[in-house]
């Protein structure tokens, strides 16, 4: 089975990330950034050793993205789409394991995220089964 | 140091040289260039697991061709039975063409590995298939590892090498030396895919990388492997020059946390000495020969920056007219944004940034981050602070790289903190 470990971030998030933390809000040290870094690699290495990484992808800030919708019955495109407090996917795994337990407990090991505290205590990660594909289904 | 790369076991290093002759002898006897490749490879992991256990037998290369031909045989009545099944008898290659080449007169191995360079940098294939291959098939290296370096599945390169193969065959490809007519523009592939495996390598040493091959060193020993089959190309030298004049420098660009250093910040003694003086060595034999090309120059100028003592004491008058021949040989906008860099280090930030302005017109360039971070320098040299800052941050907006954005927005706060 493969899954899917999802991780959230704000705009806010990331701006303090990169050294750029909103008035009053405490940053991210230099070294906070190099934990976390290296805890990340290290986590996609293992998985990758493992034999269990299928993909895994960071995605830039929220303020990048782009949402298309019907106004009107025409597409219309809206540039940074987002609240600045709104959490919204930060990145992915996609993993291929025996069992959601198995998946749950890689997942688990994103708590050990290195970081700022007061970042550390809202983290969270999501696991979610992926949907056979309709081939799969019929055979 | 942390950043020299483990080096391999004797039987390991061994066979990575190894593996290029081979298959280039496999290729040349019996044709069937992607499942001589396949065979090859199966050879080589055979080499791999027995040869640590029994030792290393008294002829490598005769014991892996032996192996491999053995295996490339059973690969070839199954490739049979299989078009048997598909009733595709009359594609059949003919049994005599197996043995095309004669064996009594053997051809010398290093001719086999640099036509085998000028198969996996046929023009069939595309820039990314070019670099996979010649991983593969010259390097020595396994899908595996290739797919880790590039940090893509491995079922995803799978399907590159295998099509990339497939695309060699549909083209009709012959194992053979490129005819004199089109060797020069097939000589200048071979360059250029291993100039990519080593940017591939430069661009993301970032952090401890556990898991990627070292690039760097694959591109640097693959250009000392085509320099060896061609020392008298002026060009070919030249690349080897630039990567080891490039690569010296890596031990100082980055700093605690992955931090990107800039070359003007960089503590010089942590460049690598011997590689510096092997690379100057290397361009100078190379400009004695006549008009120098793209890679020569680029070359100089590596060489310039990592001759001078300290960042003041660097040659930019010659840096400059290096650029300046290097803008009439191609309109690549990132040696026009280096050249502004020159003019401003020459003839005052003002000069630099009116030559900007005419970089920006350029759609490849004036999208992306780099275009602004020199505009900020530039401002900055300029004394223009308000104006840098503004551009260290929009800069920081356009790249898609965290620490470059860390970079960069500390740029701009220090700006801040200054003016006010």
């Amino acid at each position: 089975m493969k899954y899917m470990i999802l991780v959230y971030a704000s705009q806010r998030d990331y701006d303090a990330m990169v050294g750029k933390p909103a008035p009053g809000e405490p940053g991210w040290t230099g070294a906070d950034f190099a934990a976390m870094g290296q805890f990340m690699e290290q986590f996609s290495s293992d998985l990758a050793e493992s034999g269990e990484l299928v993909d895994t992808q960071g995605l830039t800030a929220p303020s990048q993205a782009r949402r298309i919708r019907l106004a009107g019955g025409t597409p219309a495109v809206t540039d940074g789409p987002y609240a600045e407090a709104e959490e919204v996917l930060a990145g992915y795994w996609i993993v291929e394991c025996d069992s959601l337990d198995r998946a749950t407990g890689i997942a688990s090991r994103l708590s050990n995220t290195p970081g700022p505290e007061h970042v550390r205590a809202r983290a969270y990660a999501d696991v979610r089964p992926l949907a056979e594909s309709r081939h799969e289904l019929d055979g | 140091m942390a950043d020299v790369p483990e080096p391999g076991t004797r039987a390991e290093d061994l066979l990575r040289d190894l593996a290029p002759q081979v298959l280039g002898a496999l290729t040349r006897r019996y044709g069937h260039f992607g499942l001589a490749e396949d065979a090859v490879q199966e050879a080589l992991l055979a080499a791999a697991s027995q040869w640590p256990a029994d030792g290393i037998p008294a002829s490598p290369r005769g014991w892996l061709i032996t192996v491999a031909a053995r295996r490339l045989t059973d690969l070839l009545r199954a490739e049979q039975a299989r078009r048997h099944r598909e009733k595709a008898a009359a594609q059949q290659v003919p049994a005599d063409h197996w043995l095309a080449a004669g064996a009594d007169v053997p051809p010398a191995a290093a001719d086999d590995t640099l036509v085998l360079l000028f198969l996996c940098c046929h023009p069939a294939l595309s820039p990314a298939s070019q670099v996979a291959l010649t991983l593969r098939a010259v390097g020595g290296l396994t899908t595996a590892e290739i797919a880790r370096a590039f940090l893509v599945p491995e079922a995803t390169m799978t399907r590159r090498i295998t099509r990339a193969k497939q695309a060699i065959a549909d083209g009709g490809a012959e194992f053979t030396m490129p005819q004199p007519g089109e060797r020069a523009a097939r000589l200048a592939a071979v360059v250029q895919v291993i100039y990519l495996i080593f940017t591939e390598g430069y661009a993301s040493t970032s952090g401890p990388s556990l898991l990627r091959p070292d690039l760097c060193a694959e591109a640097i020993r693959l250009a000392r492997m085509l320099r060896a089959l061609l020392p008298g190309d002026a060009e070919v030298t030249g690349l080897l020059a630039l990567l080891l004049l490039t690569d010296a420098r890596r031990p100082a660009r980055t700093g605690p946390g992955g931090l990107p250093v800039p070359m003007a910040e960089q503590d010089r003694g942590k460049w690598d000495a011997p590689r510096i003086a092997e690379g100057t060595a290397l361009v100078t034999e190379a400009l004695r020969r006549g008009p120098p090309g793209p890679y020569q120059v680029q070359a100089a100028i590596a060489a310039l920056h990592d001759e001078a003592a300290t960042a003041e004491e660097t040659d930019w008058p010659q840096i400059l007219a290096l650029y300046e021949v290097l803008m009439q040989a191609s309109d690549n906008p990132v040696v026009a944004l280096n050249h502004a860099v020159a003019a401003a280090m020459v003839h005052g930030p003002r000069v630099g940034l009116d030559l900007l302005d005419n970089v920006g017109a350029d759609q490849r360039i004036a999208a992306g981050h780099r275009l602004h971070t020199v505009r900020a320098n530039l401002l900055e040299m300029a004394g223009e602070r308000d104006a840098a800052r503004d551009a260290y941050r929009r800069a920081a907006e356009l790249t898609a790289s965290p620490p470059h954005q860390r970079y960069l927005n500390a740029r701009a706060a220090r700006l801040a903190g200054q003016a006010s």
